[in-house]
């Protein structure tokens, strides 16, 4: 059993390795430095053990959190999500980011927003917004500004289709290098997509034909290998034509 | 039926307001005195030099009654949600005393502090769970009183951390838990 951090500088000798709730990660006692704990961590006493399955990352020089997949999301400050508006209230809206409760969104909190001139957005829209607060006790808070306030690609997404995928799969989505499966796509077809760390995406593109085989190249790829996401959309791409 | 002793149920007519003052448990009510409560009637006389002299009249529980939030008086009450403009909570005692029936109270955003209202975060204030001393505001509306802690000595004066140890207060704003030293924020009472 390899013990030994393959991770310079990490502390604990689990990083990059698949963990299940319990297994204790670090013992405090033996670490040097303030740590920083993303979302499923917790501190137990002397022990830092894990709340949810994934693999555990490291940052340097200090961050550890945990990267799992699951269908429902958690709420964390600072992802970035794809809502849909379900209600409106005193200068709010209610949208739902799949978590388990509804988030809201204030309506001042879009570019060039005041109090005479708010967002005109109906039940059933979809938007790209961020979580500004989130906790385990409170519905979280969303805002569809950057933190300076520019719209930054937040806001409502204009026409277009929303599927739901697992939270992994967003991650990969959204990750650098931009995944194969949409590097793919990219080299053949013209789209634009959305995609939520809330495990949804937001795909429009000029035809339906053409989402129908975003959609599903993209659902597709979950488990499969760069190379054989590359011939899924070789193939798919030929059975179009 | 002026006898001590006689029992008096809700509703029932004691005397007519020429005769007798309302007193605890009685209430006027088109120029009559009415029981408000099952109880005994007493009939307390007046003193001989007050410029009124008819008796008061008073229906006295045989039970005492439980405790009830009034307006001006200090609470204390549990934090059951925090939500973005107004944080609710079950109002635990009356002062000093304990209360027998569940009464629910609201600190809206505006009543947390007395500096810098439109500012205030709920969140860095309350959490679920936090017990507050707060004063009561008003009967509020059908649902909850209003209650407010915009006063130095009111605020939350015991928290558990995020990992579940009785916190510390360091000053107005933070508390530390003991174990883990992480700081969270509060909108702590100055508890001399």
């Amino acid at each position: 059993m390899d013990v030994e951090s393959s991770v310079p500088g990490a502390g604990s000798p689990f990083v990059n390795r698949i963990m299940a709730p319990g297994d204790v990660v670090l013992d405090l006692t033996k670490a040097s430095n303030v740590l920083r704990l993303g979302s499923g961590l917790r501190q137990d006493g002397d022990n830092i053990a894990m709340t949810k399955v994934g693999r555990l990352q490291f940052k340097k020089p200090n961050k550890y959190w945990v990267e799992g997949s699951q269908k429902r999301y958690i709420p964390n400050t600072e992802d970035v999500v794809l809502g849909i508006v379900v209600d409106r209230r005193f200068e709010m809206f209610v949208v739902d980011i799949g978590g388990p409760t509804y988030a809201s969104l204030p309506m001042l909190a879009f570019e060039g927003a005041t109090r005479r001139n708010t967002p005109n957005l109906q039940v059933g829209a979809a938007l790209y917004a961020r979580v500004v607060k989130a906790h385990r006790d409170i519905d979280p808070e969303l805002c569809c500004t950057d933190a300076s306030g520019k719209a930054a690609g937040f806001g409502p997404l204009n026409g277009g289709y929303v599927l739901e995928c697992s939270t992994g799969l967003a991650r990969v989505l959204l990750s650098k290098p931009t995944s194969p499966v949409l590097e793919a796509l990219g080299k053949s077809l013209s789209f634009e997509i959305a995609v939520g760390m809330n495990g949804r995406v937001w795909v429009n593109a000029a035809t339906t034909a053409t989402t129908i085989l975003v959609s599903n190249a993209i659902l597709n790829s979950e488990f499969l290998t760069a190379a054989q996401q590359h011939i899924m959309v070789q193939k798919l791409l030929q059975k179009s034509q | 039926s002026y006898k001590n002793g006689q029992w008096r149920t809700p509703g029932e007519v004691i005397g007519r307001e020429v005769d007798f003052v309302a007193g605890k448990g009685t209430y006027s009510w088109h120029h009559k005195v009415v029981a408000s409560v099952v109880g005994l009637q007493h009939i307390i006389p007046p003193s001989p030099d007050a410029a009124d002299q008819r008796p008061t009249v008073e229906v006295r529980r045989q039970e005492e009654q439980g405790a009830v939030p009034e307006p001006g008086v200090v609470v204390t009450a549990k934090i059951r949600k925090v939500q973005p403009r107004m944080a609710v909570a079950d109002v635990l005692c009356v002062g000093t005393r304990a209360v027998r029936e569940n009464f629910r109270g609201i600190v809206r955003q505006q009543d947390v502090r007395s500096t810098e209202i439109d500012k205030v975060d709920m969140h860095t204030s309350f959490r679920s769970g936090d017990i507050i001393r707060a004063e009561v505001l008003s009967l509020g509306d059908a649902r909850a009183y209003y209650l407010s802690t915009a006063k130095n000595e009111l605020g939350v004066v015991s928290a558990t951390s995020d990992a579940g140890v009785a916190m510390v207060p360091i000053n107005w704003q933070e508390m530390q838990c003991p174990v883990t030293l992480q700081k969270e924020f509060r909108k702590v009472a100055k508890v001399c």
